[in-house]
Formats: structure tokens, C-alpha cells, sequence
């Protein structure tokens, strides 16, 4: 490779509000690996819990001003499934009606990488250092996991990370029952499809359950807080982070 | 012989009471309490557990040692694409061959109708008593109230069916009806019914609902069925039944009534054979159910037995108009029942709490069907839209996409309650406004701050506790990563 | 009431109002089934050891008893074996013109009260009575005119002298049958179907016929699998190799 790679960051609305960490993990691992990052302005949220909840003018609308926020990105990384899902999957579509906006749109996806995709799939980095030691375990969130096909990726990087040992999760393909939205209009079945999951999580005997999507993880972190559970629920890239 | 009638003599008019006691206080409440309810009642929650888990993993055994099953799979959706795409013809065909074959076709536009139609069948034959194949289309029109009104005696003979019948309830899941009730449960009923100790063992259960229902096959005047497939080419309806009850219906009664929605009609054997080798492997399993049995007309002039009267009512009940519609894709469905197993919703709540006739992720958009948008306003956010029903779908309807279509649907018809439109709207508008975004943390801050105790929110007042009731919310960060941008772009 | 010109007329009307979702095609049939057929009977000529031992396989996998005779002349020796095991004594059969082989004497010799179905139809009064013996039998003997092997059912077609209840009411079913009702696979089976199909008047495209696989099953209650429901709670195949 003779030019430095350039990715930009997707932070999120989770992930810059709640989890600023994961998005500076992810910007100095980057740099480590020998990429150039930067950090588009004007960035707000994906619009899927707009357009999950069926409200998709407002998300076409959201579509229409986020696509050539990128325009000038090489690459674009996120750092959860379920927005790289709606970029990649979703905007095309949505933007269906204006040529002009949906090619953009078409060549955005293309660009668009979920965090461990773009480790293993583009950089094909798979040997990282690990932050923390001993018994992980993963949890596939659904869009990463069915939206965009994904169950490898996550694990590849897992598997290799010197002095952790990957616990595969029983049922690590059900959802953990946060659902954006759901996990507030139906609170009691969202509750109950994570005690079930966190159940699963604790079986394993895993100190750290892994996730690539905020959404999740501020679902099965806020159970495992609630509970007391000494598992710590983190996002892949913090896992990843330099020694300190 | 005396026939055997305390079941079907409490089905009568004392039914009506007791449903409504039943029924009442589930009725009046709106979904989300029900489902809430659900998740507390433990019996349930033990049932579903170990049956849906059951289901899943026999399903993704066969499946795993069926390599052609991905490519099957795709051919079984052509077909029924290609079946819509040619409705009238094959509709016209079938009808054609069934009358050829001896058989008598109805067409019933509404639930009504076609309840009218089979009560005209069963009143021109003086029938009695009736014995019934489980049937979904049957359990959608209410089918046995219908008749028990006007007199007739129903017994439902599918065990689970059977079950749910003594107990004056609905199927709870669409292959297997009683799901949510334990063996113990079930031999009380059976006790009550039959005046006897039943012991809680489902072998026992088993013997003694084969000997009560047989005395009714053999007595019945009439049986009524749904349909599984029915091949045009050559008039044949498929029946699919594990237990011997569909071919028990169809050899004894001297009328038989087939009850099927339009879209159940496929062009030939060739194409039957197709859809015979998912639909079992996705239902339970099984590479075939026990019985798969092709009726093709009355009985043949060289036959000892058999009905003499072979019906077909073929049913619209809001399944034509969405031919054009966005609920087209549900037209494909064969009921078997894999999208229920795997759903984390159903996999709660059961089947009851959905509070109509089909359940789990298909429910939702077949009650949208049958009973229009406003009716699944609640239902359609049922879903956390995990894309597990797609995945196992014998035919990939492409459910998650079509209740966000339905929920997009109660947006734009302003079905959705208000201050719900209101609030996400507002939230749309604001996401196309980054200034003002960037102000939404430092408020949140500000809101928060009675409540965060090290980093994390443990209680929130009013709406927001739904979710701190059960989870702890992280707090907002001191410095959101967009504050922090500045400083780490110098690092570089 | 909805006449059939107009319920045809609303799947029209709305079938108008859209091209679909996709190019779609339903499955590409034998362009002669006949022809068809008799390839699958050339192949399973040569194939049929193999497409029997699967048989047995599946078979014996859904808790069917397999059993292998010379010559039909033996199948009341296997029947009356386990009829003694099972304390069963009456036996209702499909007709000799049905089954291929008058096995009345043999079944008899077995001690076995034995009644065979007519080939023609009855009065009233003889149909109810048999009605009443097939009600009360315990051992239902049939042929079987499809064995496949990939699912190990057998497939029934009835019509004259082979009634559709005496693989049905009685507890314990026996089907005889030979190498020429082998087939592998599921697709072979439809070839036949389409081949039965083909003259609307030929007596194999039957009544009914009935894909029978393993015993009469429910898991209705807790899924707990439980045999003989309404239907044999015992299936046996009788292979004849003659």
C-alpha cells in the first residue's frame, strides 16, 4: 500500500452521547494500524430508530443530510451493526426517489464498514493486543448478525487476541431484547428476553461480554449493572485498546 | 349406543357464559398489558421455554442435514410468487377439477359467507354431530361458534385442539395448540370432563382421548377440514396431520367440507412435492409429517367408504385485496409455525397475549389482514426486529421489513397515537439540525444530574423508568466523543 | 352469496393493480410424466438394494418395524408372531385382488380372525356391518404402492378393494410390498404422482392417497411424543423379495 488508508468515524447518536470511549478506542487503534482518521462535522444520528419505528420521512430526511456528510471519506467506520445496517442496507433505498441522492447514497454504502469488517475484512488485521486477559465471550447482535450477514468478523479478532480465551455464548444469536424503541414500549418482554440472555451470559463463566452495537450493549450492560453481575459488558474496540 | 355428549352438550349455550368469564378481563386489556402479564404468569413462561426451545433446535437438526433445503427453499417462494402472479387461472382450474373429480366448490368473499355456506351444508345433510381437522381458516371465521348456535355438535379432534376445546380457549400457537398448558393442567381438564382421575401423564391423556374421539368419528355425519395445499392440476386437497385425525375425517363422515384461504392453491404435484419437503422440516422437524393425504374428490364409485359429499369453500376474508398490497408477501405463508418458535417475543408471551386468531411475527401481519392496520397499532411494535422469523421461513417472507412497513403505514394514516408521532417527529427534526443536537447533552447533563450515582442512572421518574425499572441507563458522558474530537485530532 | 364469476372477478380486479414482486416460476413438470415414470422405474431396477436399505433405515428411525419375507406365503407367519406378542386377534385386510395374494387361509392358519375387504360395493346393511369389523380390528393388513426411501414412507392409494380406514383404525399397521413400489426420493414419488395424475380416470390417481410416515403421532401435550393417537400407534413393513 503506497497512501496512508483514510477512514472516517460514524460515532453515532449512542456512541458520541454515552459511549465517547468506544469512539476514541477506535480512533487511536486506527491510528496504530497505520490509518488516518477523521471525524466528519455535523454528524447527529443514523435515523434507524426513525425509520424502525416506521417513521420514514423523517428518516429519508435524516439520509439525505448525513450521505454527503461523507462524501469526501475513503472509508467509513462504525461502530455498531445496527447504524452500518441502515447506512449500508437501508439509505439506497430510502433516497430511491432522487438519482442524484441515491447513487450517493449507493456509493456510501459501499464505503461503509462496520468496526471488526473493517479490521478483518479490509485491513485484514486479525493479530491485535488486548487490554484485558482471561475468558470473553460474544454476543451477535442481531443487524451485524442477520442485517448484514456478520458472525466471523467479531470472533476472528476475539480467537487471536493474545491471553483471552473466547467462551461462545449459548444462544449468542438471540436477541438481547432492546429492539430500540421496544425495549421501552414493551418493557416487561424486553426485561424478560435479557434475563434470559444475561443467564446465558453468566453460564459461560466469561468476565467480559463482548458486543459490537451500543444499542445492545446498553441493554445487557444495564442489566448486568442492575443485577450486581461482575461480568462487565464492553464493545469490541475497548477491548482492543493500547496496554493502558 | 348412547353417544358420548357431556363435552359437546357444555359446548352449547352454557359456552357463552363461561367464555365471556374467561375472556373478559384478557379482552379488556390492551396488548402491552397483556404481554406484560404474561411474562409474569411462570407456568407459561416454563411451557414456552421448553417448547419453542424443543421446536428449534429439531428444526435446525433437519435442516443441517439437508443440504438441498436453501435451494428448496427458494423454489417453494418462486412458486408461490408465481401462483399469485396467476391466481384467477389456477383458482379457475382448480375449481374445474375439483368439480370434475365429483367435489362441489363455494366461494365465500367474507368470514360470513363462508360460515353460511358450510351452515347450508351441514343443515341440507341434517347433520349432527361434527368432527374437525385442526383448521386455522376455521379457527378465523369462529366457525364452531357458528355451528353450535345453530345447534350442531362439534368436536375438535386434532389432541391439541381437543385440549383447548374442553378448556373453552384459542390454539395458543399454530401447530401446536395447547402449548401453553402443562400435562398437569391437561389431565384436570380431562378429569372434570370425563368425572374420572386422570393421571398427568400424556400417555394416558393420549388413550383416553382416542377412545372418546373415536366414538365420534365413527358417529359424526360431517367433517370439515382446512387445507394444506390444494393442486389444481388435478383438483387434489392436501391435508398434513401428524396424528391420523385429517384422515379420520376424511374416510368416515359422510360429508366432508374443505375450508381454504385462496392462497393455499399451487399448480401441481410436481410443485407439492417441493413445498412437502420444508414444510414439515420447518414445522417440527419431522422430513414428513405421519400423514400427508390427498383427497381428490368424494368417494369413488369403487370405494366401500368414504363421503359422499365432498365441498371446497374457497375463502377471500381480506386476503384478495392484499394481492396489491404491501401485505402480499403474508400470502405466502404455510403456517407451519417456525417464525413463532424462534421469536423472542413469542418465546415470552405466548400466543394468547397477540389476542386473535394467528400469533407470533405472521400474526401480526395476518391480523393486519384480516382485521385492517388499526387493529395491529399496538401489535405491529411487537417485534424487536431481531430478523430471526426471516431467517427461518420456509418461503423467506421478509416479516421485520413488512411490520416496519406496517408501522410506517399507522404513522402516515396518523393511526399512531399522537404524542408519539409528536415526539419522533420532533426527534427527526432536530437530527436535521446539528447545532441545536449539540446542545442536547449538556441539557441531558444538566436533567440527569439528581440522578446519576457513579457514571450510571438507577431511577427515572414517569416515562423513562420503563426502562430504569429493570436496567441501569449509563449516564451521559462528561464529554461526549464530538467535545472530545478536538483534543484527540491533535494526538494524531 | 358471493357467485364464483364475481369472487373471480375481485382476484382480477386487484391481481390488475399489481405485476408482483418478482419474475416468478412454479416448478418445471415431466413434459411426459408417463415417460418419467418409467425412467424412475428403469433406474430403481438396477437401484433398488440401495434405495430398500434406506428404507429400512428411515423406517426403522420412525419406530417402524421392518421385516423381509421370501415369498408372500410367509407374511401371516410375521403378522401372527406379533399379533401373539400383542394379544391381537382380528384382522381386517385389503381384498386379494387388492394385496396381490390371497393370504385368508394363511392368516386363518395363524389363528387370526381374518376378514377381507370386497373388491365390490356393498348394501347398506353389509357396509355398516363392516364398518362395525373395521372399528373393532386390531391389525389392518395393506400393500403399499410407493416405499421411498429418503423419508421411509409408504404411499396408499385406495379404491377397489383397498379402503382408506385399514391403515387407519386398527392399532397395528402391516404393509406388504415388493422392489417394484421402491423409489428414492421424494421428487421420484412426485414423478408418480404426475404419472398417476395424467388420465383424470386412472384408478391410481385415487380416491385418497395417503403418504404414511412412521405411526400416528402427537407432541401436543408439553411435546412429550406420544404414539397411536387416532391412527396405528405401530407401523410394520412387510418387504417381500420374491
Amino acid at each position: 500500500m503506497t497512501s496512508k488508508l483514510r477512514v472516517s468515524l460514524m460515532v453515532t447518536c449512542l456512541g458520541d452521547m454515552f459511549y465517547p470511549e468506544v469512539g476514541v478506542a477506535i480512533v487511536r487503534l486506527l491510528r496504530r494500524l497505520g490509518v488516518a482518521v477523521d471525524f466528519p462535522a455535523g454528524q447527529t444520528c443514523c435515523g434507524l430508530p426513525l425509520f424502525n419505528s416506521g417513521y420514514h420521512r423523517e428518516a429519508r430526511e435524516v439520509a439525505r443530510r448525513t450521505v454527503p456528510l461523507f462524501r469526501e471519506s475513503e472509508h467509513v467506520v462504525v461502530p455498531s451493526g445496527s447504524c452500518a445496517w441502515m447506512v449500508k442496507q437501508e439509505y439506497p433505498g430510502l433516497l430511491a426517489d432522487d438519482a442524484g441522492a441515491h447513487r450517493e447514497a449507493q456509493s456510501l454504502a459501499a464505503r461503509t464498514w462496520e468496526l471488526s469488517q473493517l479490521l478483518v475484512r479490509k485491513l485484514g488485521v486479525t493479530r491485535l493486543p488486548s487490554r484485558v486477559k482471561g475468558r470473553v465471550t460474544y454476543h451477535d447482535s442481531c443487524h451485524l448478525l442477520r442485517g448484514l450477514g456478520e458472525a466471523e468478523s467479531p470472533r476472528t479478532v476475539l480467537r487471536n487476541l493474545e491471553g483471552v480465551e473466547l467462551v461462545e455464548l449459548p444462544g449468542a444469536d438471540q436477541c438481547c431484547g432492546f429492539g430500540g424503541s421496544f425495549a421501552v414500549r414493551l418493557p416487561e418482554v424486553s426485561t424478560s428476553i435479557l434475563d434470559k440472555k444475561l443467564a446465558s451470559v453468566e453460564s459461560t463463566g466469561a468476565e467480559c461480554l463482548v458486543a459490537c452495537d451500543a444499542g445492545c450493549l446498553m441493554q445487557m450492560g444495564g442489566g448486568l449493572a442492575r443485577r450486581g453481575s461482575r461480568v462487565k459488558a464492553v464493545h469490541l474496540a475497548q477491548l482492543l485498546e493500547d496496554g493502558a | 349406543m348412547a353417544p358420548a355428549k357431556p363435552a359437546l352438550e357444555r359446548s352449547g349455550p352454557h359456552l357463552r357464559e363461561e367464555d365471556t368469564l374467561l375472556s373478559a378481563p384478557v379482552e379488556s386489556r390492551s396488548f402491552p398489558e397483556r404481554a406484560a402479564g404474561a411474562t409474569r404468569d411462570r407456568f407459561l413462561q416454563q411451557a414456552l421455554t421448553i417448547a419453542t426451545t424443543r421446536f428449534v433446535a429439531s428444526r435446525d437438526e433437519v435442516f443441517a442435514a439437508f443440504p438441498q433445503g436453501d435451494a428448496l427453499r427458494d423454489r417453494a417462494r418462486q412458486i408461490k410468487e408465481a401462483v399469485l402472479q396467476r391466481l384467477d387461472h389456477y383458482l379457475e382450474q382448480l375449481t374445474a377439477n375439483v368439480e370434475r373429480a365429483g367435489g362441489h366448490v363455494h366461494f365465500a368473499t367474507t368470514a360470513e359467507e363462508a360460515r353460511a355456506i358450510i351452515l347450508d351444508i351441514a343443515r341440507r345433510n341434517q347433520v349432527k354431530l361434527i368432527v374437525k381437522g385442526k383448521s386455522m381458516a376455521a379457527e378465523e371465521i369462529h366457525l364452531n361458534e357458528a355451528l353450535e348456535h345453530a345447534g350442531m355438535a362439534v368436536a375438535e379432534t386434532d389432541l391439541g385442539e381437543y385440549i383447548i376445546q374442553l378448556a373453552h380457549e384459542r390454539p395458543s400457537h399454530i401447530i401446536a395448540p395447547a402449548i401453553h398448558k402443562t400435562k398437569a393442567q391437561i389431565a384436570d381438564l380431562f378429569a372434570r370432563e370425563l368425572r374420572r382421575e386422570v393421571a398427568a401423564d400424556p400417555e394416558v391423556i393420549t388413550r383416553l382421548a382416542r377412545g372418546t374421539l373415536r366414538e365420534k368419528f365413527l358417529q359424526a355425519d360431517m367433517g370439515i377440514t382446512g387445507a394444506n395445499f390444494a393442486v389444481a392440476d388435478t383438483g387434489t386437497i392436501v391435508l398434513v396431520t401428524n396424528e391420523g385425525n385429517g384422515r379420520m375425517v376424511t374416510s368416515l363422515p359422510r360429508v366432508h367440507v374443505a375450508l381454504m384461504g385462496v392462497e393455499k392453491v399451487i399448480p401441481s404435484m410436481t410443485d407439492l412435492v417441493i413445498f412437502l419437503q420444508i414444510l414439515a422440516r420447518s414445522a417440527t422437524g419431522q422430513k414428513l409429517s405421519s400423514y400427508t393425504t390427498l383427497v381428490r374428490g368424494p368417494r369413488r364409485p369403487t370405494e366401500l367408504e368414504g363421503p359422499q359429499e365432498l365441498h371446497l369453500v374457497l375463502m377471500d376474508n381480506g386476503r384478495v385485496r392484499q394481492l396489491a398490497g404491501t401485505l402480499r408477501e403474508a400470502l405466502y405463508c404455510l403456517r407451519c409455525g417456525a417464525c413463532l418458535n424462534v421469536c423472542p417475543v413469542y418465546r415470552q408471551i405466548g400466543g394468547h397475549a397477540y389476542g386473535d386468531t394467528y400469533p407470533g411475527p405472521i400474526g401480526i401481519l395476518m391480523t393486519a389482514m384480516l382485521r385492517g392496520t388499526p387493529a395491529v397499532k399496538d401489535l405491529a411494535h411487537a417485534s424487536s426486529l431481531c430478523g430471526a422469523c426471516a431467517e427461518v421461513c420456509p418461503v423467506r417472507i421478509d416479516i421485520p421489513r413488512m411490520l416496519i412497513e406496517l408501522r410506517e403505514h399507522l404513522d402516515r394514516e396518523k393511526i399512531a397515537p399522537w404524542p408519539e408521532r409528536l415526539l419522533f417527529k420532533a426527534c427527526g427534526w432536530l437530527l436535521g439540525r446539528p447545532a441545536l443536537y449539540r446542545l442536547a447533552a449538556p441539557l441531558a447533563r444538566l436533567g440527569q444530574a439528581p440522578f446519576v450515582r457513579d457514571g450510571r442512572i438507577r431511577s427515572l421518574p414517569s416515562f423513562f423508568g420503563r426502562w430504569t425499572r429493570t436496567r441501569d441507563l449509563p449516564a451521559v458522558a462528561a464529554r461526549t466523543f464530538g467535545e472530545r474530537w478536538a483534543a484527540l485530532a491533535r494526538e494524531a | 352469496m358471493t357467485t364464483r364469476a364475481e369472487f373471480m372477478e375481485r382476484v382480477r380486479r386487484e391481481m390488475a393493480r399489481t405485476r408482483g414482486l418478482f419474475p416468478a416460476r412454479v416448478a418445471e413438470r415431466p413434459a411426459d410424466p408417463m415417460t418419467a415414470a418409467e425412467l424412475v422405474r428403469r433406474q430403481l431396477a438396477e437401484r433398488w438394494p440401495q434405495a430398500l436399505e434406506r428404507f429400512r433405515q428411515e423406517f426403522e428411525r420412525l419406530s417402524g418395524v421392518f421385516h423381509a419375507v421370501a415369498s408372500p406365503s410367509e407374511v401371516p407367519a410375521v403378522v401372527g408372531r406379533i399379533a401373539r406378542e400383542r394379544s391381537a386377534r382380528r384382522l381386517i385386510t385389503w381384498s386379494a385382488s387388492a394385496l396381490g395374494a390371497d393370504l385368508g387361509e394363511g392368516f386363518r392358519g395363524e389363528g387370526l380372525d381374518a376378514v377381507a375387504m370386497p373388491d365390490d360395493p356393498v348394501d347398506e346393511a353389509a357396509a355398516r356391518e363392516l364398518r362395525a369389523i373395521n372399528a373393532a380390528a386390531e391389525i389392518g393388513i395393506t400393500g403399499a404402492d410407493l416405499a421411498i426411501g429418503e423419508t421411509g414412507t409408504l404411499v396408499l392409494v385406495s379404491g377397489r378393494g383397498r379402503p382408506r380406514s385399514t391403515s387407519l383404525l386398527p392399532e397395528y399397521h402391516f404393509a406388504v410390498f415388493d422392489r417394484r413400489a421402491l423409489v428414492e426420493t421424494l421428487e421420484q414419488a412426485g414423478v408418480m404422482l404426475e404419472a398417476w395424475h395424467a388420465d383424470p380416470a386412472d384408478p391410481m390417481s385415487g380416491g385418497v392417497i395417503n403418504f404414511i410416515t412412521g405411526p400416528s403421532r402427537t407432541a401436543d401435550i408439553e411435546l412429550t411424543l406420544t404414539r397411536g393417537v387416532h391412527g396405528p400407534r405401530e407401523v410394520h413393513a412387510i418387504f417381500v423379495s420374491r
